[in-house]
């Protein structure tokens, strides 16, 4: 019953961590198809609807970042220390990565010399693949149970933290891909359709590839993650993961357009989940349960009547936005 | 090899309290316009729906896409900020974040409802009925609010501590409404407020006021101008009232922090206010003008009022001599803003009220000019005399900075504080560059007819055609 409190807190933060990969995933996907895109082909008009799909929400998505960290440092005090303290080249990489990448999006829109442009579409799309990566690379870390053994460039990059952020990679421009096709096709642009389902279709098969490798490596190194990954609390997301993912290529590649979108957010959360799942009531593998790790219960509560609070009024007023976007859209092509 | 040497090295204490002081600037210059531009925009809004006022409604509409503009670039300042308390500051967090942590997920919350409304404000142009846009508009404010007083209620908690108990420097036991609203909050809270709305009211004044000194003097640019400044100019000499509680309040508080702001050496009465000058490390005073008795009588309105000194403070547990001087010199500007202020509102009140008219004086105009990056100047003094008052301490009295800061090398500090600032300054670059490029798009348009400005800006509705965004 004690428990009750700090588990519930840990999931709302696995809960803002999963938002973060989809949510925050579609867009660095989509800045990874604009890396890929090249100058010639279809490439300049992918790139202009990767612009439209993507300015309106621009940093909004930060949001879930920062809403995951201040529940790690409120909720879990000792938790934070222990990755800060070890993982801070990994968090100062992605931080960097981060603001590289907004700066350099809003710069494309006013460099007006075609060479600082493809300057600042090199930035823009080198930084959306290295911060999903090194974000990844610290759950990969932690997930390995040695964030405290070594050196901190050791406890940084390991292989499990190299295989996590491999994972993310394919992940966020599997996300991408499948959410530009919607993109296009609101937009009512069948090449483009075209061309994000095949992309889609690559990614959702390299997510299957980079997956079965990094299962692989936490075979190795992690033993018991990887049992309970497979056997224990994790599965049932793995499963989904495993399921879904080529069900979602397959959608794409028959061209049936239908929930596909869904499907891909569940998709990539499962996988999220199914490492959070399978190292609890693991904080840090073999070091430091939730039990151990949370803060007064009184912080507990009040963490637990703000999210109750961003339940009840967030997502109403986020369906509002949605419901404008979508009426926003038909009005557009009425015109 | 190279990479593990530069990974080992000295404490990264300096570089992190650089680099903390550099972010949050930076971050602050962006709060008034983020807080309380969205205030000022539905005012004028209600006004043009009221008066059928359309150039009052042209004028609330582009002010929206500068708080669209303005709202990103604070989120991206913002989410550094918060990874800076893991990489620059892991052990306050580890030790009180149960306590100062609460308020900053009431920020988060408070985040999230302001990038949605905003989104929905910019969308809800002609695109709902004017009424329930101004409606809908209204939830903005609050959310600014919501989000400034809890941000506070974590300063303040590193300022007056309270609601924690503590066994052997570990937090047990929280009482969340004792460590959300310490003693401070009651001052910094109101001041803060007062500051951005001020702030806000004047820098957007300024830009009306060169309009005026241009030549541009018809109904829209009177408009813009009245407005935020009288708002502004009303709040001045409250701002200065508020100030001095705060002040007064700091005696008590934090004794050490107001000693420094007075570079008062001595706990003693009929202590003089010493206006500008320099303390040095033997209490003595440098250049400077110093008026008998007047800090005395500032504090307890008689000149027999004993005012705290540094020296009364252990050695270890106070500013240092330069930070005092810091201190001392940030509380001076802000003191000597406010009180700039406080004269161009009379000068502007006093015309209003006698000839029921705007000034017409260049010099009005050239002063009012400057008042808005006067108020940014006062806010990061303000800011200055807070956070370099309470050294050594990042909690008061609980903990220390030293000991707050990361194991991290003082290399690799350095080599994260470089790559900001560069960072910084880029976005600095576009920030600017946006703004100057959307006031001459919008001239160009002036002689247009009508447009759409939060079409494809942070946060706008999609563009109805595929084309480059924002250009
Ligand atoms: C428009 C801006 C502005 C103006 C005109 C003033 N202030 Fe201020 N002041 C601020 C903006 C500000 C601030 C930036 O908002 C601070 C920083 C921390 C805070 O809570 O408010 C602040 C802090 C601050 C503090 C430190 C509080 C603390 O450490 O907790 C004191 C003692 C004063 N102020 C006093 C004054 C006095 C006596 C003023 C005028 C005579 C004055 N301020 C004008
Ligand atoms: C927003 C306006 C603010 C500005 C301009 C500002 C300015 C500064 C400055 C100049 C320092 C360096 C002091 C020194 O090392 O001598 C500093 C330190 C610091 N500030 Fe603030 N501050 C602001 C608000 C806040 C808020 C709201 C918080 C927390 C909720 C905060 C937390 C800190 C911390 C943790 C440090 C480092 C430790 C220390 O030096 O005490 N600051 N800030
Ligand atoms: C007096 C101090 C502060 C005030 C009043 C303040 C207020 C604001 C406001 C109004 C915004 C929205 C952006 C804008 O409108 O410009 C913002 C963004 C943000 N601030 Fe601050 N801030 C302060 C200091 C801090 C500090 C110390 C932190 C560190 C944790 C912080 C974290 C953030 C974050 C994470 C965002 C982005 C939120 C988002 O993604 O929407 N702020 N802040």
């Amino acid at each position: 019953m004690n428990d009750l409190l700090p588990n519930l807190v840990a999931l709302i933060l696995l809960t803002a961590i999963t938002a973060y990969s989809t949510a925050g995933g579609a867009d660095f996907g989509a800045g990874i198809w604009d890396l890929l895109a090249g100058n010639s082909g279809r490439g300049p008009e992918a790139r202009r609807l990767i612009d439209y799909a993507m300015a309106p929400v621009w940093e909004v998505n930060n949001v879930w970042l920062v809403l995951a960290i201040v529940l790690c440092w409120t909720g879990f005090p000792p938790l934070f220390y222990a990755t800060f303290d070890r993982l801070y080249p990994l968090f100062a990489l992605a931080l960097i990565g981060l603001v590289l990448r907004g700066a350099f999006f809003a710069f494309r829109h006013v460099a007006d010399n075609p060479r600082t442009h493809r300057i600042a579409d090199l930035v823009f799309g080198l930084s959306s693949v290295l911060t999903p990566f090194f974000f990844a690379a610290s759950l990969g870390a932690i997930a390995s149970g040695r964030i405290s053994s070594g050196s901190v460039l050791e406890a940084s990059f390991s292989p499990m933290s190299i295989a996590f952020g491999l994972v993310s990679v394919a992940a966020t421009a599997f996300t991408g891909a499948s959410f530009l096709v919607g993109d296009a096709r609101r937009y009512g642009s069948p090449d483009l359709v075209d061309y994000f389902r095949q992309r889609a279709v690559a990614a959702a098969l390299a997510l299957i590839l980079v997956g079965t490798v990094a299962l692989v490596v936490i075979g190795f190194q992690t033993p018991e993650l990887f049992r309970s990954m497979l056997a224990g609390p994790g599965l049932p997301f793995a499963l989904t993961t495993m399921v879904l993912t080529p069900l979602v290529a397959f959608v794409l590649w028959r061209g049936l357009f239908r929930w596909y979108r869904v499907l891909t957010v569940a998709a990539v959360g499962s996988l999220v989940f199914a490492w959070g799942f399978a190292q609890s009531p693991y904080l840090l593998p073999g070091r430091l349960t939730i039990a151990q790790a949370t803060a007064p219960g009184s912080t507990q509560i009040a963490l637990l009547a703000v999210t109750l609070v961003l339940v009840l009024v967030v997502v109403p007023s986020m369906g509002l936005l949605y419901y404008l976007d979508q009426r926003s859209a038909l009005e557009s092509t009425e015109h | 090899m190279a990479a593990t040497l530069w990974l080992a090295g000295e404490s990264a204490l300096l570089p992190s309290r650089i680099q903390m002081a550099f972010t949050l600037a930076t971050h602050v210059l962006l709060v008034p316009l983020g807080v309380a531009l969205p205030s000022l925009t539905l005012l004028m809004e209600g006004i043009g729906l009221a008066r059928q006022d359309t150039v009052a409604l042209k004028i609330a509409r582009r002010w929206s896409v500068v708080m669209a503009v303005q709202f990103a670039v604070g989120a991206v300042t913002g989410t550094i900020l918060s990874f800076e308390f893991g990489l620059l500051w892991p052990r306050l967090m580890a030790r009180f974040g149960a306590a100062m942590g609460i308020g900053f997920a009431i920020e988060g919350l408070a985040f999230f409802l302001e990038a949605i409304f905003i989104g929905i404000y910019l969308y809800g142009w002609e695109r709902l009925q004017p009424r329930t846009h101004f409606l809908l508009g209204l939830a903005l404010p609050p959310a600014g609010l919501l989000g400034t007083v809890s941000v506070l209620a974590a300063n303040s908690f590193m300022n007056t501590p309270g609601g924690v108990k503590l066994i052997s420097g570990h937090v047990t036991d929280v009482d969340v409404m004792a460590a959300l609203f310490t003693r401070s909050l009651g001052y910094e809270f109101w001041h803060f407020l007062i500051a951005i709305y001020m702030t806000t009211g004047f820098i957007v004044a300024s830009i009306y006021a060169v309009a005026w000194l241009r030549g541009r003097q018809d109904h829209y640019q009177r408009l813009a101008f009245a407005v935020p400044f009288t708002v502004a100019a009303a709040l001045t000499p409250v701002q200065l009232v508020i100030g001095d509680l705060s002040a007064r309040a700091l005696v008590a508080d934090q004794p050490a922090k107001f000693a420094a702001m007075e570079i008062t050496w001595k706990t003693r009465d009929h202590n003089p206010e010493v206006v500008g000058g320099l303390i040095d490390g033997s209490g003595a005073i440098h250049f400077g003008l110093a008026i008998p008795s007047l800090d005395s009588l500032l504090v307890g309105y008689s000149a027999g009022t004993v005012v705290p000194g540094l020296s009364s403070v252990a050695a270890d547990a106070r500013p240092s001599i330069v930070e005092a001087n810091i201190t001392h010199l940030a509380f001076d500007a802000m003191v000597g803003l406010g009180t700039a202020g406080v004269l161009l509102a009379a000068w502007y009140f006093w015309v209003v009220v006698r000839r029921r008219r705007l000034p017409d004086s260049v010099w009005f105009y050239r002063l009012a000019a400057l008042a808005g990056v006067g108020c940014y100047a006062a806010v990061e003094a303000g800011w200055v005399t807070t956070e370099v008052g309470r050294q050594p301490w990042i909690v008061y009295g609980l903990m220390r900075v030293s000991d707050a800061v990361t194991g991290a090398p003082a290399s690799f500090v350095w080599t994260m504080l470089a790559t900001l600032v560069v960072v910084y300054a880029l976005i600095a670059y576009f920030f600017i560059y946006l703004l100057v490029r959307l006031a001459a798009r919008w001239r160009r348009e002036d002689s247009l007819g009508p447009s759409a400005p939060e079409e494809g800006a942070p946060y706008g509705p999609r563009p109805a055609k595929l084309g480059r965004v924002g250009s």
